[in-house]
């Protein structure tokens, strides 16, 4: 039993950035929106403060005490009180495993520490980085880069004299993923020539790791994305979008009654029909087209970029690694800076387990490859545990299901924190909630994209731009009737069930198959689930620590990160603290989330950063440059419809 | 196109003043039609009680999650915009400087109304993305 002192966990998902959250604590404990309105001490005792970020959290909103060795919640008058295991409650007594939620944030209360969770690790530690075809293979203390890239600025003369390859342009975009291929595909369109951009990355084609990210968390090239029609990173106008495309191809094949339903839906979505979205493949086939059109194959370069220094004639030099022992420096004077997520987020616990087990096959990440559960399950049934509740864990289920048509004798177990049974609030509006899902179209409310929200957020602070995030952030899925088939179906057969509790450890059994122990909310106790498979479909990780060469960067130049520990960049997308004279550089992608514009990692977002970007650059009379508007744009746009260069 | 206010009120008056006042000549001038200047100050009117509109319907959009109007909005606020025109006009009969109620054509202002707004709305899904890149991603405005 716990003594009046002994410290707490608080354990949540932080409904921003999707991170795990565990803090030791000892009561009293208060939480609220602001730190300042909160008290300092309370009997005599010094408090610990906890901000919750979101407009739905009162400024002081609760407070935990020990009281007779019991702890109470107290709520502090706020304005959209506290649910204590979904009922809500002003002054009570808690135990172990109950669930608090306050606005957007779901917090279990773990007050015996029998927990493992994987918690003393570092949670930088909780992360896989994303596999790349070409792994990084000599350290990277090695000779390269030079000693002189430790200082600040580099000279030209000095990259010269390493006899490594140089190249000189203007412009550069490090990445070489969607976020690169969206940037100089609007540079061509403004009129730079493709003698005048390199691009440099791991692979020759721009969503060969977005692929390979889609094909693991299970969507094929005949399944859909979760992208609008008019998210097209081959086009930058949006026109035609993805559906009025498919409505024609399906015209010229006669299949009539495709095409009508294909444009009702973009007519009427997502109200009165399910919202339009593109099928990979065909997406990836009009991004191979653009690529072809403005010259991408020659302006891309095959490597691993190990530094970038500010040069001493403001511009900037990137050293990058070919294997095989070559190196080679570009010199540009206006970056792009595009590298995508750099890890896959593993839940604590499954970290551990496949630690001490060494054994890889049993618990894995929905990013990572994992066919051979399917194929396994296919071949002799058995259970599967899921855990995190978005649109990857739909996907899995979705293939799950697909698996149980080949062999009936599979069942899944669906492990959640605790129940939804309404979604998050914002304003007038509440998010929709089915089966414990939240739903939403895209991964963002729509007018994160171009709407209202996404002038509010651009206009907001710092701290108001985590708390609009938190409010409109959390894990959702799309509303698909198939999705909703299936999860209704399964439950009605039995052989789909959505189990509610925090998971304290997990750990082999004698068969070698993972057993979950979970604390069930409220005073059930603790429970043992059986799987032969655990999925972690909690999601990716954008930390810049995690990338090594970001993290070199930002400890280089001393850059200041954004409250959610992005690269801080202006409204225009630039890296102002990396200003070299006329040398500038900018980022995309979820590098840069927690900044001005939330929907940073997808198509439409990418496009948004390039637009800005490109812009600014266009400000500051950047080379062959010519913004594109009115006719301009509209003649760029006949060249694509003819698929002529630019 | 997600809208916000200012978005909504400089599409408006864009598209009125271009697509609307083209599609209205023919009217105007007799081609289709009876003729006469009433055509050009019911399109003046449109457009002025719909900047008003649009405070409405931003307003409305708050009361949605995503705060998006989708395209089969859009028609049933064109809907209802003429209905208020009909009414006006036709239904109460109130003459304004430029329309006298007694010579409102209800007929002709149907096909009128019908064939400025679906050229409207056709422009605003293509021709407003193909000549401004920032159109759509800063909600409708194109200056
Ligand atoms: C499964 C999944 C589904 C998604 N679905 C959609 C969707 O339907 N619609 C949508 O709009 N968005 C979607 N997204 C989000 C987003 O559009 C993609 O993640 C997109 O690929 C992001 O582009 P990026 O350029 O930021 O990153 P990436 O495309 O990943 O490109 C970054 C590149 O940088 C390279 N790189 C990193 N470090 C280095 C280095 N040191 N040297 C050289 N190269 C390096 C990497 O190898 C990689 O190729 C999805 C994301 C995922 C993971």
């Amino acid at each position: 039993m716990a003594t009046s002192s002994a410290p707490i966990r608080l354990s949540w998902q932080d409904p921003s950035t999707g991170e795990q959250r565990l803090p030791h604590l000892s009561p009293p404990i208060a939480l609220g929106r602001e730190f300042t309105h909160m008290p300092v001490d309370w009997q005599g005792q010094r408090v610990s403060r906890i901000v919750l970020n979101s407009g739905q959290v009162s400024r002081f909103h609760a407070l935990l005490t020990w009281e007779n060795d019991q702890l109470r919640l107290q709520d502090q008058n706020s304005s959209n009180g506290t649910q204590v295991n979904g009922g809500r409650q002003t002054d009570c007594l808690l135990n172990h495993g109950d669930v608090l939620e306050i606005g957007p944030y779901r917090i279990t209360l773990l007050l015996r520490d029998d927990t493992d969770l994987g918690a003393n690790r570092v949670r930088g530690d909780s992360v896989i980085l994303i596999a790349d075809p070409i792994p990084e293979v000599a350290p990277v203390t090695s000779a390269f880069p030079p000693p002189f890239f430790q200082s600040r600025q580099v000279n030209i003369q000095a990259l010269y004299a390493t006899q490594y390859p140089v190249e000189e342009v203007d412009y550069g975009a490090l990445g070489a993923g969607l976020g690169s291929f969206v940037w100089v595909d609007l540079l061509r369109l403004c009129g730079v020539s493709p003698q005048q951009v390199r691009v440099i990355g791991l692979e020759a084609q721009p969503y060969a790791r977005y692929q390979r990210l889609c094909l693991n968390s299970q969507i094929p090239a005949h399944e859909r994305l979760r992208s609008n029609s008019d998210s097209c990173p081959d086009n930058i106008w949006g026109w035609p979008g993805y559906a009025l495309r498919e409505a024609w191809h399906d015209f010229t094949q006669g299949q009539l009654r495709s095409v009508g339903y294909r444009l009702w839906q973009v007519f009427a979505e997502p109200t009165f029909a399910e919202t339009y979205t593109p099928k990979s493949g065909r997406v990836f086939a009009s991004i191979d087209r653009e690529a072809t059109r403005i010259g991408w194959p020659q302006m891309y370069r095959f490597g691993r970029i190990r530094a970038i220094r500010q040069t001493d004639d403001g511009r900037y030099a990137i050293a990058y690694a070919l294997g095989r022992g070559q190196y080679a420096f570009l010199v540009a004077r206006y970056i792009h800076l595009a590298t995508g997520y750099p890890a896959i987020q593993f839940l604590p616990d499954l970290q551990d387990y496949r630690e001490r087990t060494q054994d890889f096959q049993v618990v894995v990440n929905a990013y990572e490859a994992h066919d051979h559960v399917y194929q396994a399950l296919e071949r002799q049934g058995g259970t599967v545990l899921i855990r995190g509740r978005g649109i990857v864990a739909s996907r899995i289920l979705q293939r799950l299901y697909e698996a149980r048509q080949r062999n009936p004798n599979i069942a899944v177990l669906h492990l959640m924190r605790s129940p939804k049974p309404k979604g998050n609030q914002f304003q007038y509006a509440r998010r929709a909630v089915s089966n414990h899902f939240e739903l939403q179209p895209f991964n963002w409310p729509k007018a994160c994209w171009g709407g209202t929200l996404r002038s509010q957020l651009e206009q907001a602070g710092p701290e108001e731009r985590m708390r609009l995030l938190a409010d409109w952030g959390g894990t959702t899925t799309a509303d698909r009737g198939d999705w909703q088939r299936i999860v209704q179906a399964g439950l009605d057969e039995g052989w789909y069930q959505v189990g509610f509790g925090t998971v304290t450890r997990v750990e082999p059994d004698a068969q070698g198959c993972p057993l979950t122990f979970i604390q069930e909310m409220g005073l059930k106790g603790e429970i043992k689930l059986e799987a032969n498979f655990i999925i972690d479909a909690t999601g990716l990780d954008g930390k810049v620590k995690t990338n090594p060469l970001l993290d070199e960067l930002v400890t280089h130049y001393n850059l200041p990160l954004n409250l959610a520990g992005r690269l801080a960049v202006t409204n225009d997308f630039e890296l102002v603290e990396m200003r070299n004279h006329k040398g500038r550089m900018y980022a995309a992608g979820a590098i840069t989330f927690g900044g001005p514009y939330a929907a940073v990692d997808s198509f439409l977002g990418l496009q948004y950063a390039a637009l800005c970007a490109v812009n600014s650059l266009a400000q500051g009379r950047a080379p062959q440059l010519r913004s594109l508007h009115g006719w301009h744009s509209l003649a760029q746009w006949c060249k694509w419809a003819r698929n002529q260069t630019p | 196109m997600t809208p916000t206010l200012l978005g909504r009120w400089q599409t408006r008056i864009l598209l009125f003043l271009t697509v609307g006042l083209l599609l209205t000549l023919p009217f105007g001038l007799g081609w289709i039609g009876p003729g006469g200047t009433a055509f050009f100050a019911i399109l003046f009117y449109l457009l002025g009680l719909g900047l008003g509109w649009d405070v409405l319907y931003i307003y409305l959009q708050k009361f949605r999650w995503d705060q998006d109007w989708p395209a089969a909005y859009q028609w049933l606020a064109a809907l209802w915009e003429g209905l208020v025109i009909v009414l006006l006009f036709e239904a109460m009969a109130i003459s304004l400087p430029g329309v006298d109620a007694e010579a409102f054509q209800l007929g002709w202002f149907l096909l009128h109304y019908m064939v400025v707004w679906v050229g409207i709305f056709l422009a605003s899904q293509s021709l407003m993305r193909l000549l401004f890149l920032h159109w759509r991603f800063r909600g409708g405005q194109w200056l």
